[in-house]
């Protein structure tokens, strides 16, 4: 999660103006998602590779390892649509007898388990494409534009901030827990885990009193407001994102209706 | 005009669970001075600045800004702090913003200016303190020091008459501390602003500060220009601090080793200056 975030700062489409990267990873996605077919799914997973990768200057490995996370529970849950239980043997391509009756993989399960996977994947890749080239700051300034509540934004942009500092804290504490021993045993790491969750809290507890007061030293007014940081907004930029989908849209029509494709 | 910008009279306060954080402080600082406020851990500094821009209301005594006493209406205190601004000790509870940008612009913005003016006032304080490269990066991927300028700006941005300044040079390396002290005392002369700092690090008293009060138990015991606190060495060890090392050392030279100073030497160019006059005395003829 935190190498996303470094990603994101260094991504070469961090100056794109976020609103359009928000549309564009939400449009291909339900493309993906509509045009229920693999070849589709496939052309979703290039697209957004590609841009990530060769616009926003991803390392290749990285997105490979990225979109490598999903595939465990992918796999299992590919597994389950693609085998079926049957009485009768002859419905299944290849099968098992198990106790009285027959486990194997059916014409219509492979299918499915096929268009499942390729669609996950696609999905998976418009959202790594949009949290890979859009630091979380741009996200919270498109979500103010867009009119989403100002204190879940504020929210939002709190947490995100102090995560960081949560998690540099935990991790202090632990290195000085481990130095001593606290982890030696199962018993003492119970113990020292315990102690390092409730230290975390007491002491969160006191740094969200600190920065109230810092806030208010501030002329705190139960508002953040900040400077809008500046993107390139042009209406040119919508150009790409509508013309990929204008392209998957008219390509899953044209695959319908010549090669016989399922129907939605 | 008055002469002192920021002044406390018998300022008693009590915290909820009843500790007595100060009792009984009369201080005066300089406009246009650097004013160091020296003192132990616990000995009340952090208290006496929370007092100073009404975060916290003293349970007795007064506190005059300007020669005017403080006024805690809504309005008082939103000018008050506009003209006191507060760099707390630890960046990470004041910088409440993942865009350097962003966290800085806070103040300026919260004073209702228009756009271009909190931009411009952005940048000259991001200039100022030498952080103008940092503005796209986010909070969490700097280093200590660099939140400890980001803060600094942050506060700079609401263009105060009086920065306070709680433990500046804590957590820096000894290039750090130099650095911040330099940018310090270069801001109070070119903007005429008074400066007020907390600090256990005796060194740089000498070196950057006007006046210095010295604090124990919430009391002042020592007040005057650094050369005179620091000749009062034994009331200083008394309260857990000590002298600068080079003091230290010409009071050895003077003492022990009988060497015959004249006054004391707190400072490196103040020492060389002695011991050079010290070798003139010495040349026969």
């Amino acid at each position: 999660m935190i190498s996303i975030d470094k990603y994101a700062y260094m991504s070469k489409l961090k100056s794109k103006d976020p609103i359009q990267k928000i549309i564009f990873a939400i449009l291909t996605l339900g493309v993906c998602l509509w045009a229920n077919s693999p070849a589709i799914s496939l052309a979703v997973l290039f697209i957004m590779g590609w841009v990530t990768v060769v616009k926003g200057g991803i390392p290749f490995l990285f997105f490979i390892k990225l979109m490598l996370v999903p595939m465990s529970f992918l796999v299992i849950g590919v597994l389950s649509v693609a085998f079926n239980v049957s009485t009768e043997p002859e419905a299944f391509l290849a099968s098992v007898p198990l106790a009285g009756v027959w486990i194997g993989v059916s014409k219509a399960g492979l299918h499915q388990a096929v268009l499942l996977f390729f669609k996950a994947l696609g999905a998976v890749s418009c959202l790594y494409y949009l949290s890979l080239g859009t630091p979380m700051i741009d996200l919270l300034a498109a979500l103010r534009r867009l009119k989403v509540p100002r204190i879940m934004v504020e929210l939002m942009g709190l947490v995100y901030r102090f995560i960081f500092v949560l998690l540099e804290t935990a991790e202090t504490i632990f290195t000085a827990q481990n130095s001593r021993l606290g982890y030696a045993s199962l018993s003492a790491g119970f113990r020292s885990l315990g102690g390092l969750v409730s230290s975390l809290f007491i002491r969160a507890y006191k740094r969200s009193d600190e920065l109230y007061t810092a806030l208010e030293a501030r002329g705190y007014d139960g508002e953040l407001n900040v400077l809008e940081e500046y993107h390139e907004r042009h209406w040119t930029g919508y150009i790409p994102p509508l013309a990929a989908n204008a392209f998957l849209i008219a390509a899953a029509l044209l695959l319908r209706r010549f090669a016989g494709g399922p129907a939605g | 005009m008055n002469e002192n910008i920021l002044e406390t009279q018998d300022l008693c306060y009590s915290y909820p669970d009843g500790t007595q954080a100060l009792k009984g402080v009369s201080l005066k600082i300089k406009r246009g001075l650097t004013t160091a406020i020296l003192g132990g851990n616990g000995a009340g500094k952090s208290t006496l600045f929370l007092n100073f821009n009404g975060i916290l209301k003293p349970s007795s005594g007064k506190l005059l800004f300007d020669g005017k006493p403080l006024d805690y209406s809504h309005n008082g205190l939103k000018e008050l702090r506009r003209s006191i601004g507060v760099v707390f000790q630890d960046p990470d509870s004041q910088l409440f913003s993942a865009s350097v940008l962003q966290d800085i612009s806070f103040g300026a913005v919260n004073m209702r200016l228009p756009e271009d003016e909190v931009r411009r006032r952005v940048d000259s304080a991001m200039e100022r303190t030498g952080i103008a490269h940092l503005r796209s990066k986010p909070t969490h991927c700097l280093s200590f020091g660099q939140k400890k300028r980001v803060s600094l700006a942050g506060v700079l941005v609401m263009e105060p008459e009086v920065l306070v300044l709680d433990e500046p040079t804590s957590g820096l390396d000894p290039m750090g501390v130099g650095e911040i002290m330099k940018l310090l005392k270069e801001t109070q002369r070119e903007l005429g602003i008074s400066v007020v700092i907390s600090t256990h690090d005796i060194d740089i008293v000498p070196l950057y500060c006007d006046y210095a009060y010295v604090m124990n138990e919430g009391r002042i015991v020592l007040e005057g220009t650094p050369q005179k606190v620091f000749s009062e060495a034994e009331t200083l060890r008394g309260i857990h601090l000590r002298l600068p090392r080079v003091g230290h050392l010409m009071e050895i030279l003077k003492h022990k080793d009988d060497f015959d100073f004249n006054g004391t030497a707190v400072t490196i160019s103040e020492a060389r200056r002695m011991l050079k006059k010290w070798k003139d005395g010495r040349k026969p003829g």
